[in-house]
C-alpha cells in the first residue's frame, strides 16, 4: 500500500471573535474603569460574554489526495476553518501546517477592480493569487478560452454581469495546479453550461491528485466529490467519516424540523 | 541579517503584485479624464500659481535673494508628495479589507504600493519644477546630483509615517478626520510659502519648526536648488535620522499589529 503523506495538519485550533460593538476601545469606558473597580469587573465580564468561539479545539489531519467535505449549519465555523488553513487568519490557539502550495477559492474575484478591463484584471487578480507574470503570460489564452469572454476582454469589469465576473474569476483561480485546493461553495457559478464545465474542471483537478478542502451546503455534490466528510457544529468537529455522515446530517435536520 | 534576507525574499516574491497594484492605481486615476497623465504635470503648476498669486499679492511675501516661484514650488512638490502619499497609505489597509479577508498576502504591500504610486507621480512633478528653474534663470549646478538623497529620506519618512497611520486607522476610524486637520496644521507649520528666517518669530517657536522632519528634507533640496550649495552635515544627518528612524518605528508598529487587523473589519 502506498504510504500516506500528510498534507494539512490542524492541531487543536481555536478561533475567537469579539462580538461587541465597541471593539475594545472606548475612551469613556477606559476613564470610568480607571476609577471604579466594580465597573472594571463588569466590563470584563461583558467582554467575555461578547466573545464568540468560531472554532474550538478542531483537530484533524488530511492526507495527500484526499477530498474533504465540510458540512454543518450556518455559523458552524466552516468558512473560518478554511480561512485559517489558507493563512488569512491566524488561529487564537493551536497551529495549522500545510505542506504544499495552496490555492484559496474562498471568494472569487476578490482582487478585481471594477474600473479595469478583463484583460487588466486577469493580471491584477493573478498577482493577488500569487502567480508570476511569466505564468500568466503563458496561461493567458487558456484563461480567456475557459471563461469564454474573449470578445469582452477590453471591457471594464463593472459592465459585466455577475455571472460573467464569476466565470472570469473561476477561470483565473483554477488555472494553477495547486497541491491544496480550498473551495468555498463556488461550483454554482455562471449558467448551467458553465456550471457543468466548472464541475468537470474540479473533477479533473481532484483526479490529478490535488488535496481538496471543500465547503458546500449541497450534500449532493459533497457525496459525489468527497472521500471524507467532516461535520462541524458550533465550532467543534461532531463527526468524521465517509459519505454516511451526510445522511446523518440530513437526518438530524429533518428530526429538528419535526 | 535574517531580517534583511526576509525582506529581500518577500520583495522578490511580491514584486509582481506590487507592480500590479501600482499600475492599477495609475490606470484608475486617469481612466476617465481627457487630459490623463498631463494632469500630473498641470496640477502642481496650477496650485503653485494660485498660491503665488495669493501670497505675493495679498501677503506681500518675499524671499530675498532667490526666486519666490522656485522657492514655493520646491517646497510644494515635496510637501504634496508627503500629504498625498501618507493620506492614501492611511486608508490603504481599510480600503483593501475585502482582499485581506480572503487571500493571504503581506499587508505592508498596501501602504508601500501607495507610497510608490505617489512617488512616480512625484517624479513627474519634477518636470514642471525643473522647467521653472530654467525659465526663471535660477539655473542648475553639480549638487543637483545629491537631490535623490533628500527624496529617499522623504520617501522613507512618508512610508514609516504611513505605516503608523494605517495601523491606527484600522483600530480608530476617526483617524481619517483627525489626520485631515493635522495635515492642514502641518501645511502651515512647514515653510512652504514663507521663509521663516524672514519672519519675526521667537527662538522657542523656531525649535518647533525644526522638529518637523519635512523641514529638513525641504531645506536639503532648497540649499541645492536655490542657494547653489551643498547642504551642511547636520542637514544630512537630521534627514537620515528622520527618514530611516520613522521607517523602522512605523514598520515595527505595523508588523506588531497586523495580525489583529482582521478582527476590525
Amino acid at each position: 500500500m502506498e504510504k500516506r503523506e500528510k498534507m494539512i495538519e490542524i492541531k487543536d485550533v481555536s478561533m475567537r471573535f469579539n462580538l461587541g460593538i465597541d471593539k475594545g476601545f472606548s475612551l469613556k469606558q477606559g476613564f470610568v474603569n480607571l476609577f471604579n473597580a466594580k465597573m472594571r469587573k463588569k466590563h470584563k465580564e461583558e467582554k467575555k460574554k461578547n466573545e464568540f468561539w468560531a472554532l474550538s479545539g478542531v483537530d484533524f489531519t488530511i492526507d495527500k489526495g484526499e477530498v474533504v467535505g465540510l458540512i454543518g449549519s450556518n455559523g458552524a465555523g466552516k468558512s473560518t476553518l478554511l480561512k485559517v488553513v489558507a493563512g488569512v487568519m491566524k488561529p487564537t490557539k493551536g497551529r495549522v501546517f500545510a505542506y504544499g502550495n495552496i490555492c484559496p477559492m474562498i471568494e472569487l474575484g476578490a482582487g478585481f477592480d471594477p474600473q479595469l478591463t478583463a484583460r487588466e484584471n486577469i493580471y491584477l487578480n493573478g498577482a493577488v493569487m500569487g502567480y508570476t507574470k511569466e505564468f500568466i503570460d503563458s496561461k493567458f489564452d487558456e484563461i480567456v478560452e475557459f471563461s469564454e469572454l474573449r470578445e469582452f476582454l477590453d471591457v471594464p469589469v463593472q459592465n459585466f454581469s455577475s455571472g460573467m465576473v464569476a466565470r472570469l474569476a473561476f477561470s483565473i483561480a483554477t488555472i494553477v495546479e495547486p497541491e491544496i485546493l480550498i473551495v468555498d461553495e463556488i461550483l454554482s457559478v455562471g449558467d448551467l453550461a458553465f456550471q457543468a464545465k466548472s464541475e468537470e474542471k474540479m473533477m479533473q483537478m481532484i483526479n490529478g491528485g490535488t488535496t481538496v478542502l471543500y465547503v458546500s451546503h449541497s450534500l449532493e455534490s459533497i457525496k459525489k466529490l468527497c472521500s471524507k466528510v467532516i461535520w462541524l457544529e458550533k465550532g467543534k468537529v461532531l463527526k468524521v467519516g465517509k459519505k454516511e455522515v451526510c445522511d446523518e446530517y440530513y437526518k438530524s435536520i429533518i428530526d429538528k424540523q419535526e | 541579517m535574517n531580517v534583511i534576507n526576509n525582506i529581500k525574499y518577500s520583495i522578490h516574491k511580491y514584486k509582481f503584485l506590487l507592480a500590479q497594484l501600482v499600475s492599477r492605481d495609475f490606470k484608475v486615476k486617469y481612466k476617465r479624464s481627457v487630459l490623463g497623465i498631463v494632469w500630473s504635470l498641470l496640477y502642481p503648476i496650477l496650485t503653485m500659481s494660485v498660491m503665488a498669486l495669493v501670497f505675493t499679492n495679498m501677503f506681500n511675501m518675499r524671499t530675498p535673494g532667490v526666486n519666490y516661484l522656485v522657492y514655493l514650488m520646491s517646497g510644494l512638490v515635496m510637501f504634496n508628495y508627503f500629504s498625498e502619499a501618507s493620506n492614501l497609505a492611511m486608508s490603504s489597509v481599510v480600503a483593501n479589507f475585502s482582499l485581506i479577508n480572503k487571500v493571504y498576502m503581506p499587508k505592508y504591500i498596501f501602504p508601500l504600493s501607495k507610497c510608490l504610486f505617489v512617488g512616480i507621480n512625484f517624479l513627474l512633478t519634477l518636470i514642471p519644477l525643473y522647467a521653472l528653474i530654467f525659465i526663471t534663470g535660477t539655473g542648475i549646478n553639480i549638487y543637483h546630483l545629491l537631490l535623490p538623497y533628500a527624496f529617499l529620506c522623504l520617501f522613507m519618512f512618508t512610508l514609516g509615517f504611513g505605516f503608523i497611520l494605517a495601523t491606527v486607522s484600522v483600530f480608530l476610524r476617526d483617524m481619517f478626520y483627525i489626520y485631515g486637520v493635522v495635515l492642514t496644521l502641518w501645511t502651515y507649520l512647514t515653510p512652504i510659502m514663507y521663509d521663516f528666517a524672514t519672519l519675526a518669530i521667537s527662538p522657542k517657536l523656531q525649535v518647533i519648526f525644526k522638529l518637523n522632519p519635512l523641514y529638513w528634507f525641504i531645506k536639503f533640496a532648497r540649499d541645492i536648488i536655490l542657494y547653489h550649495q551643498a547642504p551642511g552635515l547636520n542637514v544630512w544627518i537630521y534627514s537620515f535620522i528622520c527618514g530611516f528612524g520613522f521607517l523602522v518605528i512605523g514598520a515595527a508598529i505595523f508588523k506588531k499589529n497586523q495580525d489583529k487587523f482582521i478582527y476590525y473589519v
